[in-house]
């Protein structure tokens, strides 16, 4: 695709990694500005509650995706409910699209935040599709 | 119980958290639009991104396309469904009394605030020369099928401005700059209405 500067990976994010409440910001890496540096895009999940359109207009545009050659990784927030992303609602709504669902990915608030970041950091470096499949569509 | 401190809420362009979303070759950045983001997070804008309308809609191996394509029943339809979806978490903020601005994207069919595109004569085989649309003074269809949904549930309209990058010739400085000072006269409109309320 010349002249596209787009990335091809993409991320499912929690709101609470998007927009983290002051009380547990400074226990979280700056999620946003690793996805940025690593290329990816953002997904952004709604804050706990009943979204069940939201959600299934997410999983459509994840369908979209997985089904073109894109990469789409989920990131969790370790003890939150669903890990922060729907995931008991999302999951179905993916397998019912014939969407394999995302890696996922973990943050641990209980851990030092420098080195979930660095942990993050990795995953997202190392995560994409198959050779293949890239060169299948990325042209 | 202590009432909690109003926030401040970007609702943001699908596209500008996410450049994979965009028509192809239309994407500027790898991922999210760092200035956007910076910009809004160095003055302490929470996110909520809106879905992407003509993904859902048309695939992300759509074509071009202008307004008039585009201003169908079906995706007016398409986008009152992602409008609905979307709204009872704006409603949310708006009744908390947290600021709600909305970014879009200028120049989109779709998620134009400022200026959308036109060229009522386009259709059938993709061919167009370049740049032979036009850039008119409008919203884009998805925008103002979200602004008639907050309307029907009683909410006011948002202060809204655009990223200008879908103008044709994308100007990140201009963009910039046109995007800081929306920004700052938010600052200062939200500065005087506090003067106001603390005046005896």
């Amino acid at each position: 695709m010349s002249g596209d500067a787009r990335g091809w990976r993409m991320a499912l994010v929690p709101d609470a990694l998007i927009n983290p409440p002051d009380p547990i910001r400074a226990a979280l890496p700056d999620v946003m500005r690793l996805l940025e540096a690593s290329g990816y895009g953002v997904l952004h999940l709604p804050p706990p509650g009943q979204h069940s359109l939201l959600l299934a207009v997410i999983a459509d545009q994840v369908a979209e995706y997985a089904h073109h050659g894109y990469a789409v990784v989920a990131l969790g927030v370790h003890g939150k409910s669903g890990d922060g992303l729907h995931w008991r609602r999302l999951a179905p709504l993916l397998r019912h699209r014939g969407v394999p669902l995302p890696p996922r990915h973990l943050i641990r608030p209980d851990v030092d935040a420098a080195i979930e970041g660095q942990r993050l950091a990795g995953f997202l470096a190392g995560y994409d599709l198959p050779v293949e499949e890239q060169r299948r569509w990325r042209v | 119980m202590e009432k909690k401190a109003p926030r401040k809420v970007a609702l943001v362009a699908n596209c500008l958290l996410n450049q994979n979303a965009k028509v192809c070759q239309g994407a500027n950045y790898r991922g999210l639009v760092n200035p956007v983001v910076e910009a809004l997070r160095s003055r302490g804008y929470e996110f909520l991104q809106l879905p992407c309308p003509e993904l859902a809609f048309a695939g992300v191996r759509r074509w071009w396309a202008v307004y008039e394509q585009y201003d169908t029943p079906a995706y007016r339809a398409h986008c009152r469904r992602l409008a609905q979806a979307i709204a009872p978490l704006i409603e949310q903020h708006l009744r908390r009394g947290d600021e709600v601005i909305l970014i879009g994207l200028d120049g989109s069919p779709s998620s134009g605030v400022r200026f959308t595109s036109s060229k009522p004569d386009w259709g059938g085989r993709p061919n167009r020369p370049e740049d032979d649309w036009e850039i008119v003074p409008r919203r884009g269809i998805w925008i103002e099928e979200l602004e008639a949904e907050l309307a029907r549930r009683g909410l006011p309209a948002l202060p809204a401005t655009g990223w200008a990058l879908d103008m044709g010739r994308f100007d990140e400085a201009g963009s910039r700059r046109d995007l800081e000072q929306f920004l700052d006269s938010r600052e200062v409109a939200a500065v005087t209405r506090r003067d106001k309320s603390a005046a005896p």
